[in-house]
């Protein structure tokens, strides 16, 4: 069994040493505080008490086998996977083939050309809290240098009503320093040569749709 | 496994943002009010309880179960909890169904709730969108308003759909919840002077006109954010016939099915384009939904073709309008030729085919999620036992004569999704 090419590795107990470490580079020394309450409120006419929790706390994600990914966006590469069985290519990557007949087959790490096809996109007028200020902003899907999946990041570089089903993208990375080993290391842009088409009525209707988010985004602090 | 499973009878709590009660004390107060429906029932029947929630984050407790077990003095009795995204409700029913159909239990209490309440919205919309893959899709500024909005953009294109299309599906629903005093749409909003939409009878106009929250997304295309819970009691045929002759209706057929987490993933899927043909669901339809459905149907005896025609009324997850929308062509209501007629044709509104979340649905009573596919299943229910007039405000909302009924419960992008037929007995 333990021969078996499609185990994944698992390093030894002390095998691991972190010797290139950036953890405190980019929010700074995160000081985790635990659970405290931090005040309450009452209601005298129905009786009603509610108390203020707060909780926050840092997680190790650990990339594991697909460290190589992580270590790629860092160094501005894209890695993907690929099935040695039916050739089926992956980006995010797989580290077991999907395809059942495949039996679980491990997947071959290949590198990707930084290039793709915008398979479907909205254009964001409200996300999470984090994400907030960046609206208006297209999240487009995109099906990267010919893989069998689309991967989701934000499409930059035109206004947010000139996306078009089918266009060519390509990844645009942050500065080094800046990148995280994740998804917002790069987003995607126009292809060079892509011109948007003419504004029509849906077009329009976008535009004007879009305008009380920017007009809104523009009080937040 | 010919033994028939029933759902003798049951109650949601009203839902609403914010609302000011426990999960425990929502679970007592459902308990109570079936007594009122179901007299001999007591909590010394139960044999088996099913708990039915989401996301500990909301409440900062992990195993909240535990504490409404405890409260309700059923230490000792054997309990599980199930969550399953969206299709939490979906999925604990679906966990009580197996459980009597087996022959294991005989008497099983569901009990689901949700404090979405407990956190602002956009934080919430952030837990929530925990369940999408962390790792490539929420950090890229992705909420499930987003991941949807992109697949019901391209499902709008692949089917020549409009904006408008969509808004039927939210203005039903809304319009609808106004008849419920349950609903939080009713409760936030109809019967709220500080509303834009008080004593308001929604418009498509109204839909289009609300603010943007992804193409082709505006804020009454989405769900609400809800505190809630449901108390569903599932038993065997011969309990229900004995003790809830009044109430109870018949789980006549019951699917779950699954699909890719991150809604990229189901363009080309090896099992899915080996059961439905090359490119199926895409990212425009649920291929979860339409295999659960199919399950569903089968056991059920519904021919695919003649599912529209042989449901009377359905209780279907519309987190969005237009994932209601989508789920009518996944359960084989309509196909690609004919979805614009039907959509327009109004056949999921009261007086068409299918009448479809006459009780609100997710956009109009809420979506406390652990809760929802239960509420769901018992707005179903309510016009398969003829006591809607008697749960609504009014007999407008009742669909009379029903005999079979399909409850949707839906998850993720489409990850997890169970469907049910009802049928009155």
């Amino acid at each position: 069994m333990t021969n078996d090419k499609r185990l994944h590795k698992i390093p030894g107990h002390t095998d691991v040493e972190w010797d290139d470490k950036h953890s405190d580079e980019f929010r700074g020394n995160v000081e985790e505080t635990g659970i405290g309450f931090m005040g309450y409120d009452w209601d005298s006419k129905e009786e009603q008490f509610k108390v203020y929790l707060h909780y926050d706390q840092l997680y190790y994600w650990k990339y594991a086998e697909v460290s190589k990914l992580g270590k790629g966006f860092v160094d501005g590469e894209f890695w993907g996977t690929k099935c040695p069985k039916c050739g089926d290519k992956f980006f995010p990557p797989r580290v077991n083939c999907w395809n059942l007949d495949d039996n679980l087959e491990k997947t071959e790490w290949i590198q990707l050309k930084e290039e793709g096809i915008v398979h479907t996109f909205t254009v964001a007028g409200w996300s999470g809290k984090s994400s907030l200020k960046r609206l208006p902003f297209i999240l487009a899907y995109v099906i990267v240098d010919g893989c069998k999946t689309a991967i989701a990041n934000e499409l930059r570089g035109i206004e947010p009503w000139e996306a078009d089903f089918g266009m060519p993208v390509k990844v645009v990375w942050k500065p080094k320093k800046e990148r995280q080993g994740t998804v917002t290391d790069w987003h995607f842009e126009p292809a060079d040569g892509w011109k948007p088409g003419p504004m029509n009525e849906e077009k329009e209707r976008i535009k004007e749709l879009c305008q009380p988010v920017i007009e809104w985004v523009k009080t937040m602090k | 496994m010919s033994r028939k499973v029933c759902i003798a009878g049951g109650v949601a709590t009203p839902f609403d943002y914010p609302m000011h009660i426990t999960p425990e004390a929502m679970a007592a107060n459902c308990i109570v009010e079936t007594q009122h429906e179901i007299p001999d029932f007591t909590l010394k029947d139960l044999q088996f309880m099913v708990y039915s929630h989401f996301s500990v984050h909301f409440g900062k407790q992990l195993c909240p179960e535990w504490i409404v077990h405890d409260h309700l003095g059923l230490v000792g009795l054997p309990h599980v909890r199930i969550e399953n995204g969206g299709n939490t409700g979906g999925s604990a029913l679906f966990g009580a169904f197996m459980a009597v159909k087996s022959g294991l239990f005989d008497v099983v209490g569901v009990y689901g709730w949700e404090t979405m309440d407990n956190v602002t919205q956009s934080q919430g919309s952030e837990f929530i969108a925990l369940a999408s893959d962390t790792r490539y899709e929420a950090l890229a500024g992705g909420i499930y308003p987003i991941y949807y909005a992109a697949m019901a953009y391209k499902f709008m294109k692949d089917n020549d759909l409009t904006e408008e299309d969509f808004a039927l599906a939210a203005m039903k629903n809304r319009n609808y919840a106004a008849d419920n005093p349950g609903a939080q749409f009713y409760r936030s909003d109809y019967t709220n002077p500080k509303s834009p939409y008080y004593k308001k009878t929604l418009t498509v106009e109204d839909v289009m006109e609300s603010r943007l929250i992804s193409y082709p997304l505006k804020k009454l295309d989405c769900c609400l954010m809800s505190r809630g819970g449901a108390f569903a009691l599932v038993t065997t045929e011969e309990w229900a016939k004995k003790h809830a002759p009044d109430t109870y209706v018949e789980i006549a057929g019951a699917g779950l099915s699954s699909c890719t987490i991150r809604a990229g993933d189901r363009i080309d899927f090896p099992g899915w384009n080996k059961l439905y043909g090359k490119g199926y669901p895409d990212m425009t339809e649920f291929g979860a939904c339409r295999k659960s459905g199919e399950d569903a149907y089968d056991m059920a005896g519904i021919e695919y073709k003649k599912a529209a025609k042989e449901i009377d009324v359905a209780e279907i997850h519309d987190a969005f309008s237009s994932s209601e929308t989508q789920i009518y062509k996944a359960l084989h209501w309509c196909d690609k030729e004919n979805i614009k007629e039907f959509v327009r044709e109004k056949q999921t509104f009261l007086d068409g085919e299918v009448p479809t979340n006459v009780g609100g649905g997710l956009m109009g009573y809420g979506h406390p999620v652990g809760a929802t596919g239960i509420m769901s299943a018992l707005e179903c229910s309510y016009h398969l036992n003829d006591t809607a007039p008697k749960k609504h405000l009014s007999s407008k909302t009742y669909v009379k004569d029903a005999n079979t009924g399909l409850v949707n419960s839906h998850a993720g992008t489409g990850t997890s999704i169970s469907n049910f037929i009802l049928r009155r007995p």
